[in-house]
């Protein structure tokens, strides 16, 4: 270990550590902020002049973030759920069978990904309203399974295609099992990766997602926390009220912040997983 | 995550269908709102006295604006809670938005068929005004309610479609501009400017004595109609009155000569450096902060906005309040005034008897919520009998009501979109693009005629 | 095993997500298809039938054009910047060093926000006077930089396309780093034998290793940046003016503000043309450049 390397070394992360502060330079600033009183109305470059929790306090009451957070749990959970249930059951057949009509399937589920989601908004309203299906609290789950049914079967069936083989299923097939006991007992299992992956980048934005709940959501007692923040859309523009927005930002952020430091591995893990394996 | 045997998925299956139709009928008797028909309203009594039926109900309510400064926004917080006090079993619900926002996301609800129970109407042919949300049916009619003999004929019409009220009017509102007593005094400003040459000295001698004469918070670009409408009530209406009206059949149009001076007006403000630099980046409530701090001296907008420019700021001193004097010398200065925006219920909302309990509850003089709501209401009130609360509009008040010369705001009566386009377009000056007035008139003109079908 | 009854079986499976697919995507699609021809204004539930005029009017207007190009100077600066950067810090984090998982957690932050509160957090950064790089800029002294970030008809688009980039930019690096980690190490180390320089290198031996991550990962970055929308809805509202519209922004706000459905439906209709178009020509480009490597 030469000197050399060694000034390399240090270089690199002098480096880095500069890239990360200026990549996080607004979020230390949101930070110290939030800690200040709501009036303290000081020059923010001034860090850390203050240390009080009465902007979370506000912030907390105003979002009533206990309650918003319970709503964002249970949609990212249930949508979430089904997301998997619902591609990996589909990218079974399209990842077995070869034949034009799998194939057909495979580029019909991809080719969704291209649709934005507020193009097709009022046909959709539509569609659920013809449906007879209420519109409330639990309508976005609908737009959540649907919105991420693209990227997951393509995940999926890329799995199941290349990291699954057909030998276990003979395996099980021979043994008498039928289908779906061959699917979930055999294939299900080994789809792991790709489903704490599919887990990961779904969930992250259905958690994040403030459009089709802003749409669908009505009461406030039914608001997931990115529509709670709604509510702080006219104070991102006066400055007097920046303390209490930012202490808003931070608590809504950071349940996510919170799970990606306890589960990191998997966090990478599923997202490196579409990439390498595609 | 194991073996996932198959009994276990589909008892999680059953689970999970059990814990969604139990949360869903919860919250549906939780709110007194059904899906099944609405057999809980037809049994609330009618009368307006006694409180509506024991069910708790929430209703809920949007509108737009801005937070108050300091103490309890009435909306927010005062509302709310003496509609509790009176009837015990109904939570009201408000979110207040910024005005962009509000449009878009009232419209987005009410086409869902989720709109809220309680939102904001605007007079007339404006965005959101009574005449497209009757057509719509979004609005409920409100006829039966009892206090109309009370109101201001005019305030009625205005919010009304086929005769019908669909709307109450928060009151009148007059745009105007407001001015920082102790700057002009120190600038040698002796009198208020009566007409177009006297404004622009008094701006000169604001800017010789180093104040930015007026702040505007371009980035919403809606205040662009705050000055303009100001000098179109000099400008355009006193010598043709039935303008609007010959827009629709096409007698004149929007490129009219009258309309060009009054833009080139506007647009001299800019040109001459009398609005502050980087006003397209500045938020109206970024814009009051810098009048309230005594950063700037004047700042165009209406009655409504008198919380936000009244509030405590790192400056003290005296506010004023006069109307632009679009005006040539020795002409009389005309205010621009109108209609306010106002309440209206849901047509479809599922708690209309209970909402339009409330209504008359607030709209009834004797009950505190009226009292309530005058005293922190800007618009000046066209119920009868009621006073005016704040005295720094009584000179231009005072005016109107002696001489009527005033004209309403312009978007009122054009169909919504031609404003839109009128803002985006001047945007355009502000931002230092070659665009002329005639290209501002243009735009105009293009989407009224898009737009005006009917 | 595959026989005939068996594949029927199997693709009950893929019943319940077609189901959802069809019903809530599929078939709204086609409504707007529908919508478009018509003069539907997104709550009057009559309209009419009026041919081509909501394109012919799209055509005439500016909106088509300024939208177009904002969201394709959108997309190529997101993807083309964003993933440089993104590699460049991937490249540096790769090297032998340690503490690799905090700098990637902490490049990694920005996207676990949501959009709304990225958005509220860089309107303060861009906020003229009083915001952060305001307030930097005269403590340092600068006082005659103009700092109107998001009401300028030049600067706003940029300024919002950093945000876009600054929010996702962890995704990429994570990405990118598990595939320079793939790259075998004795082929680097028999290319530093040869002779070959650093760059040499890399653009021979670790890019094309990288490929199919950088394939994917660009394909997904583009068809993001043609549906831009969060940050124009929520710093600028598309402005000043229409400076910030992007395709999808200027049809949402043709729906909900302007009121005219089929004209939004309209738009629709050409901005989905002109995503698939150039997803389909960056997927062929790529795919040639892939097999190629």
């Amino acid at each position: 270990m030469t000197t050399g390397s060694l000034f390399k070394k240090l270089g690199t992360h002098v480096l880095l550590l500069a890239l990360v502060f200026v990549n996080l330079v607004p979020l230390i600033i949101v930070l110290s902020s939030s800690l200040r009183s709501p009036k303290n109305m000081t020059n923010p470059l001034n860090w850390f002049n203050e240390f009080t929790l009465e902007s979370f306090i506000s912030a907390y009451t105003r979002m009533n973030f206990p309650v918003a957070l319970w709503n964002s749990v249970v949609l990212t959970v249930i949508s979430v759920i089904f997301v998997v249930l619902f591609a990996a059951m589909a990218a079974y057949p399209i990842a077995r069978i070869r034949s034009k009509t799998s194939k057909f399937l495979y580029i019909f589920f991809l080719a969704g990904l291209v649709v934005p989601g507020q193009m097709v908004l009022i046909p959709i309203i539509q569609m659920i309203k013809g449906l007879g299906i209420p519109l409330g609290q639990y309508t976005p789950i609908l737009m959540f399974i649907t919105c991420s049914l693209p990227f997951s079967t393509f995940l999926y069936t890329g799995f199941i295609r290349s990291g699954v083989p057909e030998e276990i299923e003979e395996a099980a097939y021979i043994d008498g099992a039928g289908i779906f006991v061959r699917f979930w007992k055999m294939v299900f299992p080994l789809l792991l990766p790709v489903t704490v992956s599919v887990v990961i980048t779904q969930g992250v934005w259905i958690w994040n997602d403030y459009f089709f709940n802003m749409v669908f959501i009505t009461k406030s007692i039914d608001a997931p926390l990115p529509v709670a923040m709604l509510g702080f859309l006219g104070d991102q523009q006066n400055p007097a009220q920046w303390n209490v927005l930012f202490a808003a930002c931070i608590l809504c952020a950071l349940p996510l912040l919170l799970m990606f430091l306890a589960l990191q591995k998997y966090f990478v893990g599923g997202l490196t997983m579409g990439s390498v394996k595609g | 995550m194991k073996r996932f045997s198959r009994q276990s998925f589909v008892m999680l299956l059953i689970a999970m269908l059990l814990v969604l139709g139990a949360c869903s009928s919860n919250s549906n008797s939780g709110t007194g709102s059904s899906n099944t028909g609405g057999s809980s309203n037809t049994g609330s009594s009618n009368s307006s006295d006694t409180s509506s039926d024991e069910k708790p109900v929430t209703l809920t309510m949007l509108v737009s604006g801005a937070k108050a400064a300091e103490g309890e926004d009435f909306e927010l917080e005062i509302f709310p809670r003496l509609v509790k006090e009176k009837f015990p079993n109904v939570t009201l619900e408000v979110q207040k938005l910024p005005d962009e926002q509000y449009y878009t996301t009232v419209k987005t609800k009410l086409g869902a068929g989720e709109g809220p129970d309680i939102f904001l109407v605007f007079p007339k042919l404006a965005n959101m005004g009574a005449i497209e949300v009757a057509k719509a049916g979004y609005a409920a009619d409100l006829s039966d309610l009892s206090f109309w003999d009370r109101v201001s004929p005019a305030a009625k019409n205005d919010m009304s479609y086929e005769g019908k009220p669909y709307a109450v009017a928060k009151g009148m509102d007059i745009l105007g501009t407001y001015y920082n007593k102790t700057l002009f005094e120190q600038a040698g400003i002796t009198e208020i400017p009566q007409d177009w040459p006297s404004f622009l000295e008094a701006a000169d001698k604001l800017k010789a004595a180093g104040i930015t004469p007026i702040a505007m918070g371009d980035k919403d670009m809606w205040v662009i109609q705050f000055g303009m409408y100001q000098l179109a009530a000099n400008s355009v209406y006193p010598t043709d009155p039935e303008f609007d009206t010959k827009l629709q059949t096409s007698e004149t149009q929007l490129t009219d000569e009258k309309w060009i001076k009054t833009i080139n007006q506007y647009k001299e403000l800019y040109d001459k450096g009398y609005v502050v630099n980087g006003s397209l980046g500045m938020a109206s409530a970024q814009a009051a902060q810098q009048f309230v701090d005594g950063k700037a001296a004047m700042i165009f907008t209406g009655t409504w906005d008198l919380p936000s420019l009244t509030a405590t700021g790192a400056a003290e001193f005296e506010r004023g309040f006069f109307s632009l004097p679009g005006n040539e010398p020795g002409q009389p200065v005309y205010a621009s005034a109108s209609t306010a925006a106002g309440y209206a219920i849901n047509a479809n909302s599922k708690n209309l008897d209970v909402a339009k309990e409330v209504f008359e509850y607030l709209f009834d003089a004797e009950s505190p919520l009226f009292e309530a709501w005058v005293a922190s209401n800007p618009s000046i009130s066209v119920f009868n009998g009621v006073e005016l609360q704040n005295d720094i509009f009584a000179d231009v008040l005072g005016n109107i009501q002696e001489t009527g010369n005033a004209f309403y705001f312009s978007n009122q009566m054009w169909p919504a979109g031609v404003s839109d386009a009128m803002q985006s377009k001047f945007a355009e000056i502000i931002g230092g693009r070659a665009v002329t007035a005639e290209d501002v008139a243009k735009a105009m003109q293009d989407k009224y005629t898009e737009l005006y079908k009917q | 095993m595959n026989s005939a009854v068996m594949k029927k079986t199997m693709y009950f499976f893929v019943l319940p997500a077609l189901v959802f697919y069809c019903i809530f995507w599929i078939f709204p699609i086609f409504k707007l298809f529908q919508y478009s021809v018509t003069d539907y204004n997104g709550y009057v539930q009559s309209f009419n039938y009026v041919g081509l005029d909501n394109f012919k009017q799209l055509f005439q207007e500016e909106v088509l054009s300024i939208s177009i190009k904002n969201t394709l100077i959108y997309t190529a600066i997101t993807v083309i910047l964003g993933n440089i950067i993104a590699l460049m810090i991937a490249v540096l984090l790769n090297a032998s060093i340690s503490g690799k998982a905090f700098y990637r957690s902490a490049f990694y932050i920005p996207t676990l926000f949501s959009a709304i509160v990225v958005g509220f957090i860089w309107s303060y950064v861009y906020m003229p006077q009083e915001g952060l790089i305001a307030s930097f800029l005269e403590k340092i002294g600068i006082t005659t930089w103009d700092t109107n970030f998001l009401g300028s008809y030049s600067k706003s688009l940029y300024s919002i396309i950093v945000v876009d980039i600054w929010k996702n930019i962890g995704t990429s690096v994570i990405i990118f780093l598990a595939g320079l980690q793939t790259v075998p190490h004795e082929l680097v180390e028999a290319g530093k034998i040869d002779g070959a320089g650093k760059w040499k290198l890399f653009r021979f031996i670790t890019l094309p290793m990288l490929a199919t991550s950088v394939t994917i990962n660009i394909t997904l970055s583009v068809i993001n940046g043609l549906k831009a929308f969060d940050f124009p809805f929520i710093m600028t509202n598309g402005g000043p003016g229409i400076s910030t519209n992007t395709l999808i922004f200027a049809m949402y706000k043709m729906a909900f503000t302007d009121q005219l459905f089929g004209k939004a439906a309209a738009l629709g209709i050409i901005s989905f043309a002109i995503i698939i178009v150039i997803t389909i020509l960056c997927v062929f480009t790529l795919n040639k450049k892939e097999v190629s490597a």
